[in-house]
């Protein structure tokens, strides 16, 4: 009873009783995560079991051989992994803080009261989430209107700016940033330009931090622009890589019968399970990695999203 | 119309901090809007999409003669719609709700922190995991249950299958938000009700459930906008867009998708495109006229 009462001085909210049902409950929600985490698990174990066991025995959480050789054939891919690493590290970084910069700078223009232009931008900004072209003419108007097939610049430019994201911006700014703030700045005579660096953006981090982490991901994940356009292997992304592995996975799978000797001059091409897996791992990982420490910003980000679109 | 000019420049500055923004959505939104009308021509790719001659309602007499494959995937993508965004909102709500309720709170957090994970993993490594569970020769579950299912060439299977990973991926990152509406109730209302004698289920029907109901209703009618897209991710990788599949796995996007890549069917495609963008339309119109009815603050514009 005691115990009680001090359970009540620490957290006067809910009174809770760890009872039978909440042990069940914790049983349930731990079953739920081991389903969630458990296929993420398996592609780590995949990675360093014994290729010619996977192949016997097929994919197993609790594999009788382990193998190094998946990992350290990863390093066969050695030179193109590194550029496709660089090229998505390249339209991660530029893509996400590009969009950020602009879009915050559109953001701070619409919220202005007395701007009689800001209408009109809005609801210009607002057409695009209602209708689209769909992907087919998107497709020809860029590559054979813009010239842009196998540009970065289509790995960047159409996941840049999105309406959702500046609606974000735009309501972070009206509700958190004082308006007299920056007339103050202005009455000491900074400029709109040095009231918007100076002032309104060091004040949006929590927001941009949160648009910025889901703006990255969105880069990091995106295989369908790199399918559609990039045809040179210097400009191949980390997504498009694995998209190929499938794909000379099913030709040889297709083709069971390709000749001793062709499979031999295929050589380190030929992608394996395990090595396959060792790949997904080093395209996954830095997503995982970063996550846990962005998290308390975007779940902060998904809420504004959503409480105001 | 003078006092707007003047307006205007006093605010150039302004303009100019909106013109970058103006010009992308510009040339990546607003151009390809008008590669539409392509739904109405006979295009032809050295005359590319304004000099192609028009031909009227050519394109969806086509459509309507190919009445199958247009079926089958307006089928699909509505199937799906309804299936993810009915047992999807149901989950993340019951997630969220379980989540809330338990009363180890270190656990509850490591816990959630893992269930996210999936949504961070992209389809086309997403695709190599739903491989090794369940590919003939050496997925887990075929040697675990001594099996020979062929997942791959069994299109009735998909269904299931596509559920489950959506589940798997999407259901952690989906209960955030309500347990952010969760996370705002007053403890109040829970304290008097157990005062009142309410167990905890009567609390969950009575307090925690309708809280939540404003939430859900927005988040619903927000996306039956979306009815006529799909997630192209799941249904062009994780079947490894397998034609044997199509019956019950190709919806409009990847057929589109499909269509790019294999240089073919223009007519079609672009008629089934011009319908996708009108219908969405619409149906983005419709849901927030509704949503200004129940919940005005929530409307989109």
């Amino acid at each position: 009873m005691a115990k009680k009462d001090k359970n009540l001085d620490i957290a006067p909210s809910r009174r809770e009783k760890k009872g039978v049902g909440q042990v069940i409950l914790a049983l349930i929600l731990l079953l739920y995560t081991v389903f969630c985490a458990a296929p993420v698990v398996l592609v780590f174990i995949a990675a360093f079991t014994d290729e010619l066991y996977i192949t016997q025995h097929g994919f197993s959480f609790f594999p009788a051989k382990w193998s190094l050789y998946g990992v350290t054939s990863v390093l066969k891919y050695g030179k193109q992994l590194l550029v496709s690493y660089g090229v998505t590290i390249f339209i991660t970084v530029v893509g996400t803080l590009l969009g950020l910069l602009i879009m915050s700078m559109f953001a701070y223009s619409i919220s202005r009261k007395d701007f009689r232009l800001s209408k009109f931008l809005s609801i210009y900004l607002l057409i695009p989430m209602l209708f689209n072209g769909g992907q087919l003419s998107g497709y020809i108007v860029f590559t054979s209107y813009y010239g842009l097939k196998d540009s970065l610049l289509l790995l960047i430019l159409p996941l840049c700016v999105s309406t959702m994201n500046v609606i974000i911006l735009r309501t972070y700014i009206a509700n958190s940033i004082p308006g007299e703030l920056m007339e103050a700045a202005k009455i000491d005579g900074a400029g709109e330009y040095r009231t918007f660096f100076q002032i309104t953006l060091p004040l949006l981090k929590p927001s941009l931090a949160a648009v910025g982490f889901m703006m990255a991901t969105a880069y990091w994940n995106d295989w369908q622009n790199a399918l559609l356009y990039i045809d040179s292997d210097n400009k191949k992304p980390l997504q498009l890589l694995l998209v190929n592995i499938q794909k000379s996975i099913e030709v040889l799978l297709n083709n069971a019968n390709v000749p001793a000797a062709a499979r031999a001059a295929m050589g380190g091409t030929i992608p394996q399970y395990s090595s396959t897996m060792a790949t997904v791992i080093v395209v996954i990982a830095p997503i995982m990695v970063i996550y846990p420490f962005f998290q308390k910003y975007f779940i902060k980000g998904l809420t504004v999203g959503s409480v105001k679109g | 119309m003078k006092d707007f000019f003047k307006n205007t420049w006093k605010h150039r500055a302004h303009v100019v901090l909106a013109l970058p923004v103006f010009l992308v959505l510009f040339f990546i939104m607003y151009v390809p809007m008008a590669g539409l009308v392509m739904a109405f021509k006979n295009f032809d790719y050295t005359l590319g999409i304004w000099k192609s001659p028009f031909n009227g309602l050519d394109n969806f007499k086509f459509l309507l003669a190919s009445k199958a494959t247009f079926t089958s995937i307006t089928k699909n993508t509505i199937m799906y719609y309804v299936i993810f965004t009915a047992l999807g909102t149901f989950l993340n709500v019951t997630l969220a709700i379980a989540i809330d309720q338990l009363v180890f709170k270190k656990m509850a957090k490591t816990m959630q922190t893992l269930m996210i994970i999936p949504v961070f993993i992209s389809y086309a490594a997403v695709q190599f995991i739903v491989y090794a569970f369940i590919s003939t020769d050496t997925g887990l579950i075929n040697h675990a249950l001594g099996l020979n299912t062929r997942f791959y060439s069994n299109a009735s299977l998909w269904p299931y299958i596509l559920t489950i990973v959506k589940i798997w991926k999407d259901t952690g990152y989906g209960s955030v938000l309500y347990m952010s509406v969760l996370a705002g109730i007053d403890t109040e209302l829970y304290e008097a009700a157990e005062i009142d004698g309410a167990g905890k289920w009567r609390q969950i029907r009575h307090i925690t459930i309708p809280s939540l109901v404003p939430m859900i209703t927005v988040m619903l009618l927000l996306s039956v906008g979306n009815v006529m897209r799909s997630d192209t991710g799941l249904f062009y990788q994780v079947t490894r867009n397998s034609g044997v599949l199509f019956p019950t796995t190709q919806v409009i996007d990847s057929y589109v998708l499909n269509a790019i890549f294999k240089n073919s069917n223009f007519g079609f495609t672009a008629a089934t495109s011009f319908f996708q963008s009108i219908v969405g339309l619409l149906l983005m119109l419709f849901a927030n006229w509704l949503v200004k009815k129940i919940e005005p603050e929530n409307a989109l514009f």
